[in-house]
């Protein structure tokens, strides 16, 4: 097509690629950022979603985002078992140890018979642990070469030997039995909260009413209520993710403004041209804008594209788990596009508004 | 022949810094349709502030300008745009034409400026023929010689049927065969389509092509147009 808009683009391809690129970042900085906080957010519920247990009974403080105590006996196993309405109870020790990509990642201690039946798990290869230096480990985990009988570095240079893979995912992706996590951090008989699973989960509320009435000065919990997603347990990321949207925002139009501020400069007698054709100023407006928006819709396929090539590789080496949403893909582009739209239109009136004969005079 | 521009005692004062320089003192000047008309005068003489009056470029300071039964000093900036799309066709002597589009392009971007795309498809074709442009329309400006660029440039011109066509210095930049070759199409393209021309030049060889010529000296018509030079 033997158009100006796109001629003109050809004409100059290296500062068409930059402007190109300019809206590009804009568009990978808000999909890369949203995809990874979707992700490890709904990466976090689905795991957590697993957890069939509708209680949480611990004591107080013991669990953080990136701590947990192990202050609570197990013996209330058993006197939870006997409260009316409880179908079955399951100690759990929660820790954490430096690895991943986030630099510290979930490890979990449990009585695997226990804990499997009452969140509806099973290994689909392997055993449970048995020896202190075993664990078992959900399908992601082993997905990244960690087949049955490889190991696994835990807390420090320890190696723990895969014993088996379980699915579906719920909670940490590894655990071990509570024994061995009891013996490595010296709390015999303690563990960090019990799961308690009710016969009718309906009642829920009614036997919490019934665990704090017979076992007073303890904590007792929704697991509906503890585990909550990324952007519920940190409001401020809604803002982070805000304030990145507004400066994707800001960045696109600025590049684009330069481009086209440079461009404008550079053909200033064109323009002068086009006024003594009788181009009007709507005419020369609305052809600089739509050079600025095919730029910009160059911008967005790279864009795309970089983002989907950049989740996939950074999960492959890192693990984080990226998760594109419709809704930001709409954001991104509208960002794109207005960005690019909005920072054309003042280089865009400045050259409508040229006088003609002087612009036909620039040399 | 009906008039198709009339200018009245026109006035044009540039403001540089704090002093007024006065480009035209007066000038009256009337065409008549069909006319191929050269206005010579040395440089500062206010030929081409005229032609950019006529051409609706530029506002006087006094006077007025009349193209075609349309007022073009009392218009608007963006009447006096419509008027001069639909009316004025320019050729400068840099040809001005449009680097990343072909001949053909430059063609299509003032048709479609104009808004009269394709609606006359053999008009188009003859006015090509004539100036020997159509095995040239798929070349860029850069891969043409500068006679060649010059007759892309008044195909641009001509196209949409203007009323009137302004070449400032159309040979300014040609050699001397070159400049035949132009100054023939313009020739042609008078006599075959009554086209009405006014061309600005300092060289008489090429005024001599024009039926008359005007002279101007200090911002005054001093040689009114009452001789006809015939080709």
């Amino acid at each position: 097509m033997d158009s100006i808009v796109v001629s003109n683009i050809r004409q100059r391809p290296l500062r068409s690629a930059i402007s190109v690129l300019g809206v590009a970042l804009g568009v990978v900085l808000v999909m890369l950022f949203t995809g990874l906080t979707r992700g490890m957010s709904n990466d976090l519920q689905r795991r957590n979603s697993n957890v069939r247990a509708e209680i949480i009974f611990t004591r107080p403080g013991s669990i953080e985002l990136t701590s947990a105590s192990t202050n609570l006996s197990t013996k209330y196993v058993e006197r939870l078992k006997s409260i009316e309405g409880v179908e079955a109870a399951s100690p759990v020790i929660l820790d954490f140890y430096p690895s991943g990509a986030f630099g510290v990642e979930q490890v979990e201690g449990v009585e695997w018979d226990s804990f499997a039946k009452m969140n509806n798990i099973s290994l689909i290869e392997g055993h449970p642990p048995r020896a202190f230096d075993e664990i078992v480990i959900d399908e992601t985990k082993a997905s990244r070469k960690h087949p049955v009988g490889s190991t696994v570095k835990i807390f420090g240079d320890k190696p723990y030997r895969v014993a088996g893979i379980y699915s579906p995912e719920s909670g940490a992706r590894a655990k071990l039995s509570i024994e061995a996590l009891q013996n490595i951090l010296e709390t015999p008989g303690k563990c960090t909260y019990i799961l308690v699973k009710c016969k009718n989960s309906s009642d829920q509320v009614a036997v919490a009413k019934r665990i704090n009435e017979q076992l007073p000065g303890n904590k007792v919990q929704f697991t509906r209520d503890v585990f909550t997603s990324i952007e519920t347990a940190i409001p401020s990321l809604g803002i982070f993710l805000r304030v990145l949207v507004g400066v994707a925002s800001v960045l696109s139009a600025l590049v684009v403004m330069l481009a086209m501020y440079t461009t404008i400069t550079e053909r200033t007698r064109e323009i002068g041209i086009l006024k003594a054709m009788g181009a009007s100023r709507r005419y020369i407006i609305s052809e600089i804008e739509r050079e600025a928006l095919l730029i910009s819709v160059m911008g967005l396929a790279v864009g795309f594209a970089f983002a989907a090539a950049a989740g996939f590789f950074i999960h492959k080496a890192t693990g984080l788990i990226f998760e594109f949403g419709g809704l930001w893909a709409l954001t991104a582009a509208a960002i794109g596009l207005v960005g690019g739209a909005m920072g054309a239109f003042y280089p865009a009136v400045r050259a409508a508004n040229l006088d003609p004969v002087h612009a036909l005079a620039y040399e | 022949m009906a008039t198709i521009l009339k200018a009245e005692n026109l006035e044009k004062v540039y403001r540089v810094g704090k002093v007024d320089v006065p480009a035209l003192r007066g000038v009256s000047l009337d065409v008549e349709e069909g006319e191929f008309l050269s206005v010579m005068g040395p440089s500062g003489c206010g030929k081409s502030t005229m032609l950019h009056l006529l051409g609706g470029l530029l506002t006087p300071t006094k006077g007025r300008i009349v193209i075609a039964g349309e007022d073009l000093t009392a218009a608007s900036d963006s009447k006096r745009t419509d008027i001069r799309r639909r009316k004025i066709g320019f050729v400068f002597q840099r040809f001005n034409l449009f680097p990343t589009l072909t001949a053909e392009g430059n063609l299509r971007l003032a048709e479609r400026i104009h808004g009269n795309g394709d609606d006359d498809p053999g008009h188009r074709r003859e006015i090509l023929r004539l100036l020997r442009l159509e095995d040239k329309m798929h070349h860029k400006p850069l891969e043409l010689s500068g006679g060649e660029q010059q007759r892309v440039a008044l195909a641009r011109a001509v196209v949409t049927r203007p009323a009137i066509v302004l070449a400032d210095e159309p040979t300014g930049n040609l050699d001397s065969e070159n400049s035949a070759i132009v100054l023939k199409m313009f020739q042609e393209l008078n006599r075959r389509f009554n086209q009405t021309i006014i061309m600005i030049t300092h060289n008489p060889e090429a005024a001599d092509a024009s039926r008359r010529v005007i002279q101007m000296r200090d911002g005054y018509i001093v040689e009114h147009a009452t001789t006809v030079r015939t080709p």
